[in-house]
């Protein structure tokens, strides 16, 4: 009782902050948008009917998740040195290296980007470095597409994946790897055979954490995108605040919350696994 | 106080004058917001006693946004909004209606920002949808959206593709001038994808004006207002044209909030802001086209819009309120058939 007591501020805020708004926007998208564009008051599934029969729906899913899931894995494979390294430093250098790992989230994230477009643009540090060595003629294309989304996604999802690593490494029993240097394996073996399969579900964790993080991603896709990066995030913005079709962004933001909900459901149900309990 | 005075009297005889406060709702960039203030509300408010309170969005969907969020209790008396998103606030019963009738200024006012309102408010500012580019970069000053595609310009250009309202206009435009009726896209495709062949970006970031200066790309699309006043303060390196293709305009429109609780100083500054006095003092401060139609332009500021003579007969007459019904499939035909384009 008193357990309950002492969440309340807490379960207040999130009712106000986020169940209300959410029934509110679900609301929205039972709604009708007329051949004017203007807001009919109703109740119909029309909005998630045309949004399930379009190609285009499925086709932005697809590249959705795909990009999640690809961006998500880089990240993952970027931080786990940075967790091993801090994992490995002295107590003294730890709390630094930490910090170094997760800094990009002390700058805000439309900064970081901004700084991005700087060195990958046209006339970026890159380029003009390249430029100037001659290696390339002309430009190399690294922002307004795919591959600026690509990379600056990877750099905003790889401090949540080392923050969830130096979590799970920091679990590790670092006698294992003794052990197993005691019995003659060198560290590339022991790191393989030993170190990689622990830590096997932090880094399922970290990746799934970014996966959900990426798939939610906004400012990276429309700044970095070039107004031809299409994921689901950009498509609600564009629905709700360039086509003013409240009732299908609405229907549509919906679609996504339970597209994340069904994965967070999903990492529950694989944690329970039995082989994943052992 | 005379000038309002008598206007508002010849506009609106049972308007109440002088005092109280109003929110005006309008763009919150600083290029409007500021030039907007000095030129129309701090005059208003010098001559009527009303003081006005600038209420700055980010954009029209999200001055609808408050609009229908308010609607049982509205705290913004005039809303200033693009109008495509105007006529849904007019359809939704969230703005006032507006006869010549209750204001006779609107016979002064163009038909065109007249049909813009339909039984709302007017227009009350023109823009108008040009081409701008790095002078520094393309020596031989272009004249046309087509020579974006000339094939030395590849990678090197940047449009503003659809939803966005000028990825809307520049299909309309290229239709038209390609033999169809504006709102027939198959007229306007062959050339949208000859442009988009040499596009790097159909979302210029941060905005239009700046990867053009930063030689990010060397083309954008723009409204002639930023444009012009990107020009003179870049001191030439950013090029205006508009193109012989032909242009459209944008349109913003003025209207009371339904329900406004300073309904009478709310329709004041509706009928200031439509008047002579402040249309001149906006354009020529910041290049939108009046609506106004006696409002006296000084000619160096009136050549720097579409209002001018010479560009009369280049002026694509969209219909606004059939295009937001083709917005949708026109989005989807760019983003399968033009964006696709790209390299």
């Amino acid at each position: 009782m008193i357990g309950w007591l002492l969440a309340l501020p807490a379960l207040c805020i999130l009712g106000i902050a986020f169940l209300w708004p959410l029934a509110a926007l679900f609301r929205i998208s039972l709604n009708r948008t007329l051949d004017s564009g203007a807001m009919e008051v109703a109740v119909t599934g029309e909005s998630y009917a045309k949004l399930l029969g379009d190609d285009f729906t499925w086709q932005l899913v697809w590249d959705t998740v795909t990009l999640a899931a690809s961006a998500s894995a880089m990240a993952v494979l970027l931080a786990l040195p940075v967790a091993l390294l801090v994992r490995a430093a002295s107590p003294r250098w730890r709390g630094v290296l930490a910090l170094m790992g997760i800094a990009p989230l002390l700058i805000s994230g439309t900064a970081r980007l901004v700084g991005w477009m700087a060195i990958l643009g046209d006339q970026g540090l890159i380029n003009v470095v390249l430029q100037g060595m001659g290696v390339i003629g002309e430009p190399l294309r690294m922002i307004n597409n795919w591959t600026g989304v690509r990379i600056g996604l990877v750099e905003s999802l790889m401090p949540y994946a080392v923050l969830v690593l130096l979590a799970g490494l920091g679990r590790l029993d670092g006698r294992l790897e003794e052990a197993a240097a005691t019995l003659g394996a060198n560290r590339v073996r022991t790191f393989f055979r030993v170190t990689l399969p622990l830590a096997a579900p932090a880094l399922l964790a970290a990746w799934l954490l970014d996966v959900v993080l990426g798939i939610s991603a906004f400012i990276t896709p429309k700044l970095m995108g070039g107004g031809r990066v299409f994921v689901l995030a950009t498509e609600i913005y564009d629905l709700a605040l360039e086509s003013v079709n409240w009732p299908a962004a609405a229907a549509l933001a919906m679609l996504l919350l339970a597209g994340l909900l069904a994965l967070l459901l999903l990492r529950g149900v694989f944690s329970w696994l039995p082989g994943r309990r052992a | 106080m005379l000038g309002v005075a008598g206007l508002t009297a010849a506009a609106m005889p049972a308007m109440a004058q002088g005092n109280g406060q109003i929110t005006v709702m309008a763009y919150g960039d600083s290029i409007f917001r500021d030039n907007y203030v000095s030129a129309v509300i701090e005059p208003f408010q010098k001559a009527s006693g009303t003081q006005v309170q600038y209420f700055a969005n980010p954009g029209s969907a999200q001055m609808l946004g408050t609009l229908r969020s308010q609607k049982g209790d509205p705290q913004v008396d005039v809303v200033i909004m693009d109008t495509t998103t105007a006529a849904l606030a007019c359809a939704e019963g969230l703005v006032e209606k507006v006869t010549a009738q209750q204001l006779p200024l609107l016979n002064d006012i163009a038909q065109q920002a007249r049909d813009a309102g339909g039984e709302c408010g007017p227009g009350v500012t023109f823009d108008n949808l040009v081409m701008i580019y790095n002078t520094d970069n393309v020596k031989t000053a272009p004249t046309a959206f087509a020579d974006m595609a000339a094939p030395q310009w590849r990678g090197r250009v940047g449009l503003g593709g659809p939803p966005n309202i000028q990825g809307l206009a520049l299909t309309a435009i290229l239709a038209h001038a390609n033999g169809g009726r504006w709102n027939d896209i198959s007229k306007a495709l062959p050339a949208l994808k000859a442009i988009a062949a040499n596009t790097q970006t159909f979302d210029p970031k941060p905005d239009a004006v700046t990867v053009v200066v930063s030689g990010q790309v060397d083309f954008t699309t723009n409204w002639n207002a930023r444009a012009q006043l990107a020009s003179i303060q870049s001191k030439g390196r950013v090029g205006v044209v508009l193109p012989k293709e032909g242009t459209a305009f944008q349109i913003n429109t003025i209207n009371v909030v339904a329900g406004s609780k300073n309904a009478a100083q709310a329709r004041a500054f509706m009928a200031y802001a439509l008047g002579t006095e402040a249309q001149k003092a906006f354009t020529e401060r910041v290049f939108y086209g009046p609506t106004n139609t006696k409002a006296q332009i000084a000619p160096e500021a009136l050549n720097r819009t579409a209002m001018a003579p010479q560009y009369r007969d280049s002026i694509v007459n969209i219909d606004w309120a059939e295009m937001q019904k083709l917005r949708d499939s026109w989005n989807q035909r760019w983003r399968r058939e033009v964006v696709t384009a790209a390299p």
